[in-house]
């Protein structure tokens, strides 16, 4: 079936196998990699992507539902060189190990600052409650997304004893 | 390698560094070996065993093989090649009988994933079904069904392990120490209780997934996510017999392992598809449900430990049986079963100890390395048990413990004596106890139950481990100067997200007296390009690789200082170096850029001398040995991180509900090269010591198959599973062979944490929680005391719990 | 997604009943898409056609009007709880539907999804049940209307025939204000299927219990009466569930936990 869809503001027109998930449809027809699969199942979150404004699962999408959607993917969150200051928070506070969940939780994060700017940490775990992160134990995670909002005091840090 | 630097004087150990992947790992630029495709590749699907234990009477693959796009399709039948890492015990594809559930029998590689698919379905297998033998316990009787009849006819490491033939019994590791009998004679009380916990998945997010091109001439490559690419190709070429110059193995970046991912996995069926299919590179990718039943675990344990203790609280005797759950293959679970059997008392002091650690077969998914290499399991036991002695002879399990702590002067199970230098494990858990107010209930707290109703504990667990690997373990690193005086740093000790590399690369500046921006550490690591590293495990990274590195940035300036010599006219010893150049001590302005040697320096005339700037440094493991194969006697530690956790925790009495208020975790690190990575540590490790905690673990039917093999029922903690608060800090007692005093953090971080919680929930509630993970329905059973159950679909027993405790007081 | 279909996307309720029609066992309707397709993919269902559900005109209305509030088969869990009126009017609905899964599902699953499935663990059901909530079923010969206390039929069943399609879902406007409250026991904090959910809810001094994860269906208990104790309440809702032993708990601390909270809640919203 042919589709058309905008991804990171580039339009795209696809003939697509009806029963791809619109997850494989962006890593094996589009070569948007970023996106990446952790079950396939809907339960681990490393597939966000924001479909027309909102997190989904692209692993649970059909990618000839996303007809005519706009679709934004990690790809997208950098403008030119420079890092987003999602991207740059995650940096600065060590919120990456292995980096294999870090696509997704950048998605659900935008999409909650997008929804609410000034989350409480309550308000940040409720939105990457279904990105899973086996590295991090999420603490660097909610950190980052905290101090770019402005609240800075709730980072820890190593004490030395 | 160390040197006793004050951190004031150090530019880049100790202080904030940003981690070198993360620019790629935030765009999704890091290319892992899930993203990648080549040329022609094909793709596989598996037809699974739906059978704990089986005979595999006939596969019928014609009609698959004829199907659209199918390029090769095999069986176990046409294959005959053993591969294991310490007992050569395994099939590339399940041969004759399937020995678990989930175990490939047969694969297809076809153009397309749904080609695989439709011709792996397309495959007929007539099986008998065998009764499988499912419970470890179980395994050892003596009319148990035999996972492996042919055990005696395997290959092994005989300096090391003891399978026993004619048994279950993949390998018996014995420690003797003192004299036991003597120990429990003169002591006032002896107490003797089992513990136990059930396999669990690593859960990486990155599945097990790997790409192999057999090539013409038999040459392989293989692109694998991976932690160990030296080891792969080791095992690889072992298992074909290949020439190691034939294979190459590379990995990019990796997305998790945790130890899943230690040794080989799906790699040589992948190259027996690509040999069938003519060469073209085949790629495998397991799904979720395949990570959890067709690739490895970690073992379930039961513990049973027997201690004799002197009226003032001194443990004088302590007998400790392990019974590991191999799973169907013995994997790293025997190697598992000698590290933990060497360290099974945790940091105490055990004068007169008897330790015998099982690896029994099961007809069930096999066990393998798991960050904490045994120590998260048996710590279980050990750290619990030091609970309940304390509680048994009246004593505060605190002070019990610190009594009983590794101190300098005291000596190991094994018969190493411990040093001022080697860690101080007292302060870990005494600092641990001071930040959760170990002991009473502040005023808040008090406050907090009045409001809630819910019952608050407080309790601490202490940890150790050393590496667990061969006493000749060895490592490599080159740097190489790139023409603008840039250094580039190779090694093939992998990062998979624990951020060694960060801290290999202040380590090199900081040595290199560089600016770090100028010093890059290759991501990708290729067995062609990169020098040895045994393995990427055991928290040995940074302390082997990091000496490796300082080696390699002095033989680098050395070799610099060569060419400086000859250019200055000087002599190497009178020279001296800045960030960007060589120069005469004594006359500064007189020198020449590394810049200009980076790749050989042309004298004005135009001829070269040097020629390119390269820093080699190799580091092999010190003063290690076997252990004495009756006695346990021996060498076998790197060095030892210890540490300990505090927790809070409340209860509801009525629910068994509870939540983790506070945890506070303290290492004795040596130094922390990276403050933020080592926190990174801390934190992701005590969250997955967490999940272990409270809720993973498999659960079998009464036939062996897995009910809950999906992220549906083997729930793993989320961000709203936090402890409410959280602190971590160091103690930094220096290594003094560590890179700038060092020791590895990377596993502790997950060990204890399961026994805090139990003490702590016991603290509150008295609930004697045996077996882990703490389920609600768990915590409200052993409340009310009733009958526990290990796992509800079979009602396997939970032997410890049934077995009274023992307590005796002599007089 | 591994197993290959044929996907619809009808345009009209007609259009979408008849293509139903034509389609038979061999189609299956796609909403959210979050039981859908996990379960294509783990080979538990095949269907030849996969017939969307959210491209027709008004699928996906949310609507307040005489009749109450008002669902299309196509309005996200998220979309009602980003509805300020169904919050306002129904917040019993609101805090059931947060408590499923996570916030990426609740922005595809569908509130008609979550009941079609008849899954006993839905989270919606006992909301539905305990509002006395309708559904409109909708095939090419008609439209039917069945309340949600008729509309389960067992383990994963529901009277819905072959060909019929879950239209709209009526929340009575009689049922606005009801006020409750939702406790599901999880074995995690974060998203997870309930052990047990148990709603109270009370209107005009009439009360509910809605249960789920506790009998092969979702179930319903309006026994209760205001004069029990909280101990009466517990056995009159334990006496209407029958629960089991799973990988998630056993059928003895899934009564405890039902008889815990049933009187929980009694004694609170009294
Ligand atoms: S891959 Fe989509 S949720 Fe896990
Ligand atoms: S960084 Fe590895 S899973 Fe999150």
């Amino acid at each position: 079936m042919k589709i058309r869809l905008t991804v990171n503001g580039l339009a795209y027109e696809r003939d697509c196998a009806e029963h791809k998930t619109l997850l494989r449809f962006l890593r094996e027809d589009l070569g948007l990699i970023g996106t990446k699969e952790g079950c396939g199942m809907g339960e681990c979150g490393a597939c966000t992507v924001i479909l027309n404004g909102r997190a989904v699962n692209s692993c649970m999408v059909l990618a000839v539902e996303a007809d005519g959607a706009a679709i934004a993917t990690i790809e997208g969150e950098a403008s030119g060189p420079s890092l987003s200051d999602i991207q740059k928070a995650f940096q600065r506070n060590h919120a990456v190990q292995c980096g294999f969940c870090t696509a997704g939780m950048v998605m659900s994060v935008k999409e909650l600052l997008s929804t609410t700017p000034g989350p409480s940490v309550d308000q940040v775990k409720d939105a990457i409650e279904g990105n899973f992160c086996r590295c991090t134990g999420y603490t660097q995670i909610i950190e980052a997304v905290m101090e770019l909002t402005g609240h800075p005091e709730t980072k820890g840090e190593l004490e030395h004893v | 390698m160390f040197d006793d630097i004050d951190a004031s004087e150090l530019s880049y150990v100790g202080k904030k560094a940003d981690r070198p992947d993360m620019l790629e790992k935030l765009t999704g630029e890091a290319v892992f070996v899930s993203d990648m495709e080549m040329p022609g590749m094909l793709h596989v699907q598996l037809k699974k065993s739906p059978y704990a234990r089986a005979r595999i009477k006939r596969i019928d693959a014609v009609k698959a093989a004829a199907m659209p796009g199918v390029r090769a399709v095999v069986t176990g039948d046409e294959l005959d090649y053993h591969i294991g890492l310490y007992i050569v015990d395994k099939y590339i594809l399940a041969k004759g009988e399937v020995r678990h559930y989930g175990e490939a029998v047969a694969a297809v590689a076809a153009e397309t994933l749904e080609q695989a698919r439709a011709a792996a379905e397309a495959i007929r297998v007539d099986y008998e079904p065998l009764t499988p033998v499912l419970h470890h316990m179980d395994a050892l009787k003596p009319d148990a069904p035999l996972v492996h009849p042919d055990l005696g006819t395997y290959s092994y490491i005989q300096a090391v392990f003891t399978p026993k033939p004619g048994t279950n019994i993949a390998n018996h590791t014995k420690l003797r120490k003192g004299d036991v009998d003597k120990g429990f004679e003169e002591s006032s009380f002896i107490v003797e209780r089992e513990y136990s916990c059930p396999s669990v998945q690593h859960v990486p997010m990155e599945t097990h997934v790997a790409i192999v091109q057999w090539g013409r001439g038999d040459k392989v490559s293989i692109w694998t996510s991976a932690q160990s690419p030296f080891t792969v190709r080791n095992l690889f070429c072992h298992a074909f017999g290949l020439p190691h110059i034939n294979v190459r193995v590379q990995v990019p970046y990796v997305g998790g392992g945790f130890g899943g991912k230690a040794g080989i996995g799906v790699e040589p069926l992948c190259a027996v598809l690509s040999r069938k299919a003519g060469g073209k590179p085949v790629k495998f990718q397991a799904s979720r449900e395949e990570e959890f039943s067709l690739l490895p675990c970690r073992s379930a344990l039961t513990y049973r430990i027997k201690t004799g203790v002197s009226s003032e609280g001194k443990i004088l005797a302590q007998h400790m049986t392990m019974y590991w759950d191999s799973g169907a293959y013995a994997d790293y679970a025997v190697n598992v079963t000698r590290a933990s059997g060497y360290s099974a008392s945790g940091p105490y002091e055990i004068p007169n100890a008897w330790i015998d650690a099982y690896t029994i077969y099961t007809n069930k998914p096999y066990g393998t390395a798991y960050r904490g290499f045994g120590h998260v399991e048996f710590h279980w036991a050990i750290e619990r048990h030091m609970e309940l002695v304390a509680s048994a002879i009246g004593m505060d399990p605190l002070a019990f413990r610190i009594k009983n702590a590794l101190k300098p002067g005291s000596i190991t199970l094994t018969g190493e004596r411990i040093l001022p230098s080697t860690g101080n494990v007292v302060k870990c858990i005494e600092e641990a106890a001071r930040r959760i107010n170990y002991g009473r209930l502040t005023d808040e707290e008090k406050a907090r139950e009045r409001k809630t109703g819910w019952k608050i504990g407080k309790g601490v667990a202490a940890l150790q481990k050393a590496p667990a690997m061969p006493s000749y373990t060895a490592t490599a690193v080159v740097l190489k100067m790139n023409e603008d005086g840039s250094v580039l740093v190779n090694l093939s000790l992998t990062d998979y997200g624990q951020g060694t590399y960060a801290s290999i690369r202040q380590i090199v500046a900081e040595r290199l007296g560089f600016s770090i921006e100028k010093i890059k550490v290759a991501f990708e690591n290729d067995t062609d390009r990169d020098p040895y590293d045994w393995q990427t495990v055991a928290s040995k990274g940074l302390l082997m690789s990091g000496n490796a590195a300082i080696l390699a940035a002095e033989d680098m300036l050395k070799n610099a200082y060569a060419v400086a010599a000859e250019v200055l006219h000087a002599n190497p010893r009178d020279l001296g170096h800045d960030a960007d150049r060589v120069f005469l001590k004594h006359h500064p302005d007189h020198g020449v850029a590394f810049a200009a040697m980076a790749v050989g320096y042309a004298l004005p005339n135009g001829s070269g001398i040097g020629g390119p700037i390269i820093g080699v440094g190799r580091y092999i493991a010190q003063g290690l040995s076997n252990l004495n194969k009756e006695t346990g006697e021996g060498n076998p530690a790197l060095d030892w991180t210890f540490g300990a956790h505090g927790m809070i925790v409340e209860v509801n009495e009525e629910t068994g509900e509870y939540r983790v208020l506070k945890v506070a975790s303290i290492y004795d690190v040596g130094r922390a090269v990276n403050p933020d990575i080592v926190r990174g540590q801390a934190i992701g490790g005590m969250i997955q010591g967490l999940g272990t905690a409270i809720c993973e673990g498999y659960i079998y039917d009464q036939q062996g198959r897995l009910l809950n093999p999906s992220f549906t029922d083997n729930k793993i903690p989320t961000a709203k599973d936090l402890p409410l608060e959280i602190e971590c800090a160091v103690v930094e007692t220096p290594q003094i062979d560590g890179p700038y005093g060092a020791r590895g953090v990377g596993e502790h971080s997950m060990i204890s944490v399961a026994p805090a919680l139990g003490n702590a929930i016991q603290k509150a509630t008295g609930a004697e929680l045996m077996h882990m993970p703490m389920r609600f329905e768990d915590v409200w059973r052993a409340i009310g005391k009733k009958e526990p159950v290990d796992n509800w679909i079979t009602k396997s027993p939970v032997g410890s719990c049934r077995s009274a405790p023992e307590l005796r007081k002599r007089d | 997604m591994v197993y290959e279909f044929r996907y619809l996307a009808p345009k009209t309720a007609a259009e979408l009943a008849a293509t139903l029609d034509d389609v038979k066992s061999d189609g299956k309707l796609l909403a959210g898409g979050t039981d859908l397709i996990p379960n294509i993919r783990n080979g538990m269902l095949k269907p030849r056609v996969v017939v969307d559900i959210k491209k027709y005109e008004g699928a996906g209305r949310l609507a307040f009007g005489s009749d109450g509030l008002t669902m299309g088969p196509a309005v996200t869990i998220n979309d009602l709880l980003r509805s300020k009126d169904a919050r306002e009017r129904y917040p019993v609905l609101c805090s059931c539907a947060h408590e499923l899964a996570s916030h990426q599902i609740r922005n595809r699953a569908t509130v008609a999804g979550n009941v079609v499935n008849a899954s006993p663990c839905s989270d919606m059901a006992p909301a539905l049940l305990c509002l006395g909530a309708r559904a409109v079923l909708r095939s090419a010969t008609g439209e039917r209307v069945v309340p949600f206390s008729q509309f389960f039929a067992g383990v994963k069943k529901t009277v819905l025939a072959q060909g019929e399609f879950l239209s709209m879902i009526v929340v009575p406007a009689e049922s606005a204000g009801t006020s409750g409250n939702y406790l599901k026991l999880k074995r995690i904090a974060g998203h997870d299927l309930g052990i047990v959910g148990v709603l109270m809810t009370r209107q005009d001094g009439r009360i509910r219990f809605g249960v789920s994860s506790a009998a092969p269906t979702p179930v319903l208990v309006d026994t209760v009466s205001e004069k029990d104790d909280p101990d009466e309440a517990a056995r009159k809702v334990l006496a209407a569930v029958l629960p089991i032993s799973d990988v998630r708990g056993t059928k003895e601390y899934r009564e405890h936990m039902i008889g815990v909270y049933a009187r929980r809640l009694f004694t609170e919203v009294k």
